[in-house]
């Protein structure tokens, strides 16, 4: 198989520049950062907790949230409540019946929420950066160093190369998520302790006319909420490794592609604060990247966009994206 | 000749943003020939070669290595080709030997015995292990000859091949191509811009000008050739008709004189034509041995186009 020799060349290429290497070390570095961060907070929050409301003793979240469960339980009886109410207090009773079950304090880490967290936030800036620095040189690193005239003059032709080096990017985005999960799990451990995966946690909100809709809210283990998370993280790299991959094609520059895709994402940053009336921002990439948001239901909701919407946007971006590049690549006069 | 081509430019055209660039070579080179391309900077070397390896699209005419087009036949055409084009770049953060084995891998009829040979036969063998970017020039030239011939082409391509070696480099880089051709049976193309070094290694030459083969014989008989020089008052109406009625490509040499090589072309009935045109005749001169003077005026006097 010529194509898996293709590959196996380009990830040759990929480890000896080491660039891989130098995204994982920002991932180790910036995941410590931020599980430290996240334990000072913690450490805070509890000191303010037993200053307000007298809890000392580490057993003594489980009065609260007792209190906190009674409390619910009438509410629930109350014949006021309407159905949405319902359901999410149902699903917060859930919720602290199982911490009461299995003498969790609410208020801790774990290593399953922190690296659920994590790649929460990642998910629109950090994570496609990391993607960005790998996608952007595989096609224009070779332009740039003009060795890209030694690949395209073998008996192979353009399309293969160029599938060869796209397929390595998909495995490449495998590789960065892994390790992402991997080191957040590792790192966050040494903080919080490693358990965590089978406490429940809420999904399935909805945007029902421009509101937040609660009534079909259930619960989910955390392990199967973070299998979630990092399934939609991988998406986003890959849609946003197509889109650099298709830039620097045609920059042709590394430097110049990395700095348009950047500017790009910090642009969507800006635009879905400032921009949301404007109905067109909404098909841009960049402002779809939030895809976690709709499971955990802290998405600012905009009329019209939902889950379903924006991976279809994504996809459309993707598709596109690998489309100009093969037609470009392959049509394309080598000039360098 | 009843052997078959090894490759054939057939009208190759390039326009490049406007620029003709390219305009009409036409040449064919049979096996374990070595092959002069010779002509100033900017003549249209590079941008034929890239033609003929498939790197950029000719405007207009044909690439056909060894039968194969390169337009509708890439892969089976580009199987009979190595080539170095313009400057030797390699995968610097690699060592040498990583990146013969990138080359390696993507064409399976190279053994492990053939890296080491090729490795030899260029000289490398006690650097093939260190970094490419801790190469010499010379050095990269040596890998770039040993990508090119690692899968035994029938065709090598060398653009400007001895750029950066040492007068002994030279020396071994032409035996060694001779070897290739003689021994091996490679056909060679070989650009450059300096005549010494296309008169020690070649057999055939074409010269090429403003994007023009002008030239293209045998290196022996053309520096015996007769060069007739004219000084006329239209130069430009006297190429014309040495083009379109004998089939003369001629050179403008200074405001009103022009240089072309008759190999058998009866030259009083070219002036008796000339005349009959109108055009004043002041000088005619016959110039002997003259491919370097030739050479010295095309790399000198004119701008690069």
């Amino acid at each position: 198989m010529k194509l898996f020799s293709l590959i196996e060349n380009e990830v040759i290429k990929m480890i000896s520049k080491k660039r891989l290497m130098f995204v994982l070390a920002i991932l180790v570095v910036l995941i410590s950062v931020f599980a430290y961060g996240q334990k000072q907070t913690l450490e805070r929050t509890k000191a303010q907790l037993s200053q307000r409301m007298g809890i000392t003793a580490t057993d003594d979240w489980r009065k609260l949230a007792d209190q906190q469960l009674i409390d619910m339980k009438n509410r629930l009886e109350s014949p006021y409540r309407d159905e949405k109410d319902k359901s999410s207090l149902l699903v917060r009773m859930e919720q602290l019946q199982y911490n009461l079950d299995h003498n969790l304090n609410p208020l801790e880490q774990s290593a399953a929420k922190f690296s659920t967290k994590f790649m929460e936030q990642a998910i629109f800036l950090f994570l496609p950066l990391l993607i960005i620095m790998l996608a952007a040189d595989m096609v224009s690193g070779e332009s740039s160093s003009g060795t890209i005239k030694l690949l395209l003059v073998r008996n192979v032709p353009r399309w293969k190369i160029l599938l060869s080096k796209y397929l390595t990017l998909i495995i490449l985005e495998v590789i960065v998520l892994f390790f992402a999960f991997v080191l957040s799990v590792i790192i966050s451990g040494f903080f919080f302790g490693f358990g965590g995966w089978f406490a429940p946690i809420a999904t399935g909100f909805k945007v029902l006319a421009g509101k937040l809709d609660t009534s079909s809210v259930f619960n989910v283990p955390q392990w199967q909420y973070s299998l979630m998370v990092y399934s939609l993280a991988y998406f986003v790299a890959v849609v946003v490794g197509s889109i650099s991959f298709m830039i620097s094609i045609l920059v042709k520059s590394t430097a110049a592609s990395i700095g348009i895709i950047m500017s790009t994402l910090v642009a969507g940053n800006f635009i879905s604060f400032f921009l949301t009336d404007w109905k067109i921002t909404r098909y841009m990439f960049m402002v779809n990247l939030r895809l976690t948001d709709y499971l955990s239901g802290s998405f600012q909701p905009i009329e019209g966009m939902t889950m379903l919407f924006s991976i279809t946007v994504l996809l459309g971006w993707t598709i596109a994206s690998v489309i100009i590049s093969f037609v470009y690549f392959t049509k394309q006069d080598i000039l360098v | 000749m009843p052997q078959t081509a090894v490759l054939e430019l057939t009208n190759l055209k390039k326009t490049i943003k406007g620029k003709e660039i390219v305009k009409g070579v036409n040449l064919t080179l049979y096996p374990s020939q070595i092959f002069g391309f010779l002509g100033p900077n900017g003549a249209g070397k590079t941008t034929t070669i890239r033609m003929i390896v498939g790197l950029i699209k000719p405007t207009e005419g044909s690439v056909t290595i060894c039968g194969y087009s390169v337009a509708h036949d890439f892969v089976k055409a580009l199987s009979n080709v190595g080539c170095i084009i313009e400057s030797p770049d390699m995968y610097k953060y690699l060592t040498g030997m990583e990146n013969l084995l990138q080359f390696a891998a993507m064409n399976k009829t190279v053994s492990q015995q053939r890296i080491k040979d090729v490795v030899e036969m260029v000289g490398l063998q006690h650097r093939v292990n260190d970094k490419v970017s801790t190469y010499s020039l010379g050095m990269r030239q040596r890998l770039g000859i040993a990508q090119a011939i690692l899968a035994r082409p029938k065709l090598l391509i060398l653009d400007e091949p001895t750029n950066g070696l040492d007068p002994a480099g030279m020396t071994e880089f032409r035996n060694l191509i001779r070897k290739l051709a003689y021994e091996d049976g490679m056909s060679v193309f070989v650009s450059s811009h300096l005549l010494l070094e296309i008169q020690q290694m070649c057999d055939m030459v074409s010269i090429i000008k403003q994007g023009r083969v002008i030239k293209t014989a045998n290196v022996q008989d053309i520096l015996h050739d007769d060069w007739i020089e004219w000084q006329l008052n239209d130069p430009e109406q006297a190429i014309a008709i040495l083009r379109n009625h004998w089939n003369i490509e001629a050179l403008q040499l200074k405001k009103n004189t022009i240089r072309a090589c008759l190999s058998q072309h009866p030259l009083d009935k070219i002036n008796d034509q000339f005349i009959r045109e109108g055009l004043a005749l002041t000088y005619c001169s016959a110039k002997q041995n003259t491919l370097e003077d030739l050479f010295l005026d095309l790399t000198e006097g004119d701008e690069i186009v």
